[in-house]
């Protein structure tokens, strides 16, 4: 009984009990109203509703009132029908409504809690319509907001105090990520960190704090600050992808977030976009940001702005992650129902990550229900994937698992083409996350990933490949304001290639690449206007570059084994973020990595000022094991600035250098499950990269639309590009047929983003250029004549639109569209005769460009009924991909047809794809 | 990266046929009017004959000899202006007398087109090669390895180029004596060769250098590999070589022009290498000339291989192997029949390729019942082989 009577005083607390704050059960508003005179309005609204306005006729006769509602709060109503006039409301608790021109009124006695509550639609309102107690909130959550929290000793005097604590959904115990709490005035605030930890420090006194975050319904708390202590803040979940949930989440990110070129994306965004098979692919929404582009639809290498393929990081729970993509690169590796979101560094990298040149990938799952059992699934075209969830102890720990499977092979077996009958392809992966808090200062998580490829042709050869990864962390809170986590990777990529039909010639090829980590993270937040960060990181290489082996007793092959091959990389860092005052801020890093070629190994001395090649070789000198054959290091700056020229405009610059010690190789115009990756050693050397960038930011209409131009500079040393001719398998000397290469890269990237209101999404602009320069010593080893030329991914025009519009809360249809200009290519001019044989006259590198790319994808999403009790909320996602058929070209390939040599274009998506996906969650 | 291309060529067509894949002709403007730049081929022989044959590129898509470039006047010319004419012979190929190049200066090739533009090689120091050492071969277990050996005792050769000539015996298993013209049968009157040989110059580049080693010396460069039952071994086997001394730039165009001749250019094959040379358009310096002309005298060695010489083991191959037995060209087949002069005239003919071999007769009396036949290339070894006997062969 008793916890009847609390539920009962709970809402009547939260919902009558407090009328001065404005969170009557006001009866909400339905209607069109389409230039409507004022007065006209005003009266229908009274007709509705038990409000009363009051204005002057005569400063109104000439507004009209445009303004659509559905079940809204009249707040929610008059701020959109006033956003545009100089007009201003007021409503004060006995529900009247005032309306003036210019400033509005305060119709309350001034006071703390009634602190211009009611103003709008100026800043303060702009929240105001979620804040109402909406029906189905939860009382918990509705208590909460309206106690006041006591925190530290009474007495405990002035000065500043640190609140620290951690924001968690209040159904599932799931941390909130990148969540924002903030005081309005003075304008504090800090943001959730991955263990949706945040550490706030304040003058004491009494505060209102905000709580906004991404999926989340936004609160508050209201706090007495005496001393430090802790606030551990429940919030609610919005089931439903409402527009108020994205526009809070990131609101003023834009401007006055430090962090530049970071773009940051949630699941539930994600969801939006059309993709090829139905299924929420996140490498594939990355690309349709400004700055990211790739070589291929068909291909998941990102190229981040002017980067090759293999200078991203791409962390998944901080595991590097070697190949992101499964069944050549139509899906990418990450299973969607585990992911809580990414966020991608692409110009000023904090000082934490290093390794990668062009960009850091940060992948985070979720945590998993800590509250009850729950699953999740979907059923698309090609593949299936199941979610389970729950408790291991109820608000301590929580375990979530998924999975996905293909069954392209199933699909293939129906198919009466014989070849396509013996070919097969399957992928599947697996995604497992543990979390358990000990006590307030120690919690540690777990994870494990693990997804396998496997495709047999109509032939005999099967390719096969897996990433395996493993993370352990552990956090621990030394105080308030310093908190340490420490976290064990590894990460293990390997294929194999098997041929089994001929005996003689079965073979298989092999190669695999491990990766063992420790690294010590810690985060110092001083005061309120510095935020330290400093740490160790050491990652241990371990790679098998190939080995080629007969298979079964009859083969004749000849086993061609090439030497294992490792290293360390270390890395310090300290990096200091200060607000100096609140519109100017600076963030100072700097991370100082050491790497080192370890034995045993042979390696090959080359005669100096030659072409390296097999016949320069002059010496081979042998390492024992742990000897270091080559070592290198070098600091890495990390810098960066924001200025707030107002309120919703702001300039931002930064510098970032960065170095990569392991390579890529791949000569193919897209990447290939066989690539391999390769450590720097005394022939190849690291590459380092330096951008400079510089942007505008202005957020309008009250923060509901972003703006940004960003435009950045860059140059590349040493990176790797190829010979002609090179050979970058099984090569035992592979350092003949790699260049060390130039680089440089710029661009301008124009981004509006509009997650609010019925229609959102983004568009993006990019004018880049990305270039590279093979100057070598000797002649035979330039390429175009030392000059620059286009890269394999230069695409100087990118437009891209992403929508979605929003037909009612069940019913959403969404846009795609995707303009770039042509890759660059090589092409095949002519044919001559010279020296006894026929030779191809090739154009210069990347001298000309494949046909422009133009797609456009449509989706709609139909949600299943919004009953929040009832057994599984489902959603169907029906969709075209391609809808005008355009025959984009993959890949554009030369061949020999009876001495003739002609050329084909291939188009991976030649026609309209349709889709249908099924997706539940119980 | 040849696993991926592969890969590319094979899978991707059958995985992306599922998903409306689709492949269509891809010729751009670039492609298809493609430019008709001057090729230049040769070397200038301080030591003999020059031989530089002009021809200009051609469409890709082209199943057509290349163009050559005819009436050009060609004169190799050294630092101080002094000329020396090259003559035209046959269209496109122009040669010099036997010349002798002065070592101390430098030399150029300067011609003229008929279409008035004016082209020359870069001024090129002048190479006197190295005798070959020697040529040698050795029984593998794989086959027939042929090697090369040379040095230069002053240490200034150091990059090397040879190209191999290959001639070998065809002996034809079939002297026929009949042949069918004028729709009828008769006693041949001119015999088929019953020797022909078979010759080809090595299209391969083969390219060392000794820049890594102490000394000028190339040991055992393995210039060509045979079969253990290649048929050129079958009755005699020569191989002519032929070593270049090259300077470093030329050495280099040559390495380049080899790694780009390995692939045709598609996207998943390694980045070809556009490729030009020494010789520029003076006249129209936008318009690129393909070619390297360098200046060096040839030496030259011959080796002569046969069978007795090879492993007792080893059974080489005629290449007539699959010519026998003969095919038998039935005169009087079983009824309903044409009669045997449509048989011939249907047999006889250039559609068929068929040759008469002997007439198979009756087993009483001279009735002739059908002939033996088989296919031109199993009957006459010209096709095969030239039927003169070079003079080098013993």
């Amino acid at each position: 009984m008793q916890h009847i009577y609390r539920a009962i005083f709970a809402l009547c607390f939260g919902l009558l009990c407090l009328p001065g704050y404005g969170q009557q059960a006001e009866k909400t508003i339905t209607g069109t109203f389409t230039r409507l005179r004022f007065e006209q309005f005003a009266t229908q609204v009274e007709a509705q509703t038990n409000f009363h306005f009051y204005f002057d006729p005569k400063t109104v006769d000439s507004l009209f009132v445009t303004v659509e509602a559905q079940a809204q709060p009249l707040r929610a109503v008059l701020y959109k029908a006033l956003q545009n006039t100089n007009f201003r409301f007021a409503i004060d608790d006995e529900n009247r409504v005032f309306v003036t021109a210019g400033a509005a009124i305060n119709p309350t006695l001034p006071g703390e809690f009634y602190d211009a509550k009611a103003a709008g639609p100026g800043t303060a309102l702009a929240d105001d319509p979620t804040e109402a107690g909406t029906p189905g909130r939860s009382h918990l959550v509705s208590a909460s907001e309206y106690k006041v929290y006591e925190i530290g000793g009474p007495g405990s005097g002035s000065g500043k105090a640190t609140l620290a604590g951690h924001i968690r959904d209040q159904k599932t115990g799931e941390p909130m990520i990148g969540a924002s709490i903030y005081s309005e005035s003075p304008n504090i605030g800090a943001s959730t960190d991955p263990f949706g930890y945040f550490s706030l420090t304040l003058p004491v006194g009494r505060y209102d704090l905000k709580i906004r975050g991404v999926g989340i319904k936004n609160t508050k708390r209201q706090v007495v600050l005496r001393g430090d202590g802790k606030l551990e803040i429940e919030v609610e979940e919005d089931i439903v992808t409402l527009k108020e949930v994205v526009i809070e989440a990131e609101k003023d990110k834009n401007v006055s977030g430090m962090q530049m070129g970071l773009e940051k994306l949630d699941i539930k965004t994600m969801r939006q976009v059309p993709t090829a098979f139905g299924e929420t692919d996140i490498l594939r929404v990355i690309m349709t940001l400004p700055g990211v582009k790739t070589v291929g639809e068909g291909s998941t290498g990102l190229n981040v702005r002017g980067g090759a393929t293999d200078q991203n990081l791409i962390l998944f729970n901080d595991a590097t992650i070697y190949n992101p993509s499964h069944l050549f690169g139509f899906f990418s590796a990450f299973n969607p129902d585990i992911l809580q979101g990414v966020e991608l560094y692409k110009s000023a990298i904090p000082a934490k990550y290093g390794g990668r040149l062009a960009s850091v990938l940060d992948i985070t799952t979720r945590e998993g229900n800590k509250k009850k059992l729950a699953g999740s699934g979907g059923i698309g075209p090609l593949t299936s994937r199941l979610t389970l969830e729950g408790p291991l102890v109820k608000d301590k720990s929580s375990f979530i698992v998924s999975g996905r499977a293909s069954y392209s092979d199933w699909i293939l077996k129906q198919l009466s083409d014989k070849n396509f009958a013996q070919s097969s392809a399957a992928f599947y992966d697996i995604t497992a996350h543990i979390s358990h808090e000990f006590n307030e200062k120690n919690s540690l998580y777990a994870t494990g990933y693990f997804s396998s490829d496997r495709f047999r042709l109509a032939s005999d050869t099967t390719y096969h490949y897996t990433n395996q990864t493993a993370t352990l962390k552990w956090r621990h809170n030394f105080t308030n304001q310093l908190y340490g986590v420490l976290t064990g990777t590894y990460s293990h990529y390997a294929y194999d290639v098997t041929t089994t039909k001929n005996e003689v010639t079965a073979s298989q090829l092999k190669y695999a690449i491990g990766q063992t980590g420790l690294r010590a993270d810690f985060s110092y937040f001083p005061n309120a206007r510095h935020t330290v960060d400093f740490g160790a990181s050491s990652l241990l290489y371990d790679i098998a570059p190939g080995s080629f082996t007969p298979l079964g007793a009859k083969s004749l092959i000849k086993t061609n084994i090439l030497g294992q091959e490792k290293a360390l990389e270390s890395a310090l860092y300290a990096s200091d973020k200060f607000d100096i005052t609140p519109r100017f801020s600076v963030s100072v890093g700097l991370r100082y990595s050491f790497f080192q070629a370890l034995g045993p190994r042979e390696v090959y001395q080359y005669a100096p000022g030659e072409a390296r090649s097999e016949a320069t070789i002059i010496d081979t000198v042998r390492y024992a094991s742990n000897k270091v054959l080559a070592t290198y290091h070098g600091p890495e700056y990390r810098l960066s600035t924001r200025y707030s020229l107002s309120d919703n405009s702001s300039v931002k610059a930064s510098y970032t250098r960065t170095r990569q010690y392991i390579h890529q190789l791949t000569n193919t115009a897209s990447v290939s499950p066989t690539d391999v990756w390769k450590l720097s050693d005394n022939n190849i050397r690291p590459q380092v990269g330096d951008q400079y960038s510089i942007g505008y930011y202005r957020n309008f209409k009250a923060n509901t639309i972003e703006f940004s131009i960003e435009t950045y500079y860059k140059t590349l040393r040493d990176f790797v590009d190829y010979k002609s001719g090179a050979t970058l398998v099984l090569n035992h000397h592979i350092e003949t047929d790699i260049i060390n290469a130039e680089g440089k890269a710029y661009g301008v990237e124009f981004f509006v983003k509009k997650l609010t209101g019925k229609l959102n999404g983004w568009v993006g602009y990019t004018y880049s250029r990305s270039l590279v320069q093979v100057n070598a010593a000797t002649t035979s080893d330039m390429v175009n004549g030392g000059n620059y030329y286009p890269s394999n991914f230069d695409k100087p025009h990118d437009v891209t639109l992403v929508g979605n519009y929003r037909f009612s809360r069940r019913f959403s249809t969404s846009l795609n569209f995707n303009y770039s200009t042509g890759r660059p290519i090589t092409l095949p001019l002519a044919k001559y005769y010279l020296g006894n044989s026929l030779r191809v006259y090739y154009s210069d590198r990347n001298e000309y460009r494949v046909p422009d790319y133009y797609r456009v994808d449509l989706a709609f999403n139909i949600e299943g009924s919004h009953k929040v009790k009832k057994l599984a909320h489902s959603s169907w996602t029906v969709g075209v991909y391609n809808l005008t058929g355009r025959r984009n070209p993959y890949s554009i390939y030369f061949k020999s047809v009876n001495g003739q040599i002609k050329g084909y274009q291939l188009s991976i998506f030649g026609q309209p794809i349709p889709t249908v996906t099924y997706n539940f969650k119980f | 990266m040849r696993v991926f291309s592969f890969l590319v060529r094979r899978v991707l067509p059958w995985s992306l046929a599922l998903l409306g894949a689709c492949t269509d002709p891809y010729m751009p403007e670039a492609v298809t009017s493609p430019p008709s730049y001057l090729v230049v081929d040769g070397y200038l022989n301080p030591l003999g004959i020059s031989t530089i044959k002009l021809s200009r590129t051609f469409a890709i898509a082209s199943k057509a000899t290349p163009p050559t470039e005819t009436k050009a006047t060609v004169y190799i010319e050294d630092e101080a202006g002094t000329r020396t004419l090259l003559r035209e012979s046959p269209a496109g190929t122009y040669t010099s007398a036997f010349l002798t190049l002065n070592p101390a200066r430098k030399y150029r090739l300067h011609l003229n087109t008929l279409a008035g533009k004016e082209y020359a090689s870069d001024y090129v120091p002048v190479k006197i090669t190295p005798p070959i050492d020697g040529v040698n071969w050795q029984a593998e277990n794989s086959g027939l390895s042929i090697y090369v050996n040379a040095h230069d005792a002053t240490n200034t050769t150091q990059y090397y180029r040879w190209e191999t000539d290959e001639t070998w015996e065809i002996h034809p298993v079939y002297s026929p004596s009949v042949e069918y013209v004028g729709n009828a049968m008769r006693p041949i009157v001119v015999s088929f060769p019953s020797i022909c040989w078979g010759n080809t110059h090595s299209s391969a580049l083969q390219l060392f250098k000794t820049t890594a080693l102490t000394q000028d010396v190339v040991a055992n460069y393995r210039l060509r590999q045979l079969a253990f039952n290649s048929e050129q071994l079958h009755v005699r086997y020569s191989i002519l070589v032929q070593q270049h001394a090259l300077t470093k730039p030329e050495y280099d165009y040559w390495e380049l022009l080899r790694k780009n001749t390995e692939s045709i250019g598609s996207l998943f094959d390694p980045q070809p290498a556009q490729l030009t040379g020494n010789v520029r358009c003076l006249s129209s310096p936008t318009d690129l000339t393909l070619g390297f002309i360098g200046a060096h005298s040839v030496t030259e060695k011959r080796i002569f291989i046969t069978p007795q010489e090879l492993p007792s083991n080893w059974h080489t191959l005629s290449g007539y192997e699959t010519c026998q037995p003969p095919d038998t060209v039935s005169l009087y087949p079983p009824p309903p029949a044409p009669t045997p002069a449509e048989i011939l005239a249907s047999t006889f003919n250039p559609a068929t390729g068929l040759l008469p071999i002997m007439p198979i007769y009756a087993a009483t009396g001279a009735k002739v019942l059908a002939y033996t036949a088989k296919s031109r290339d199993c009957v006459d070894c010209r096709t095969r082989g030239a039927s003169t006997k070079p003079s080098y062969w013993p």
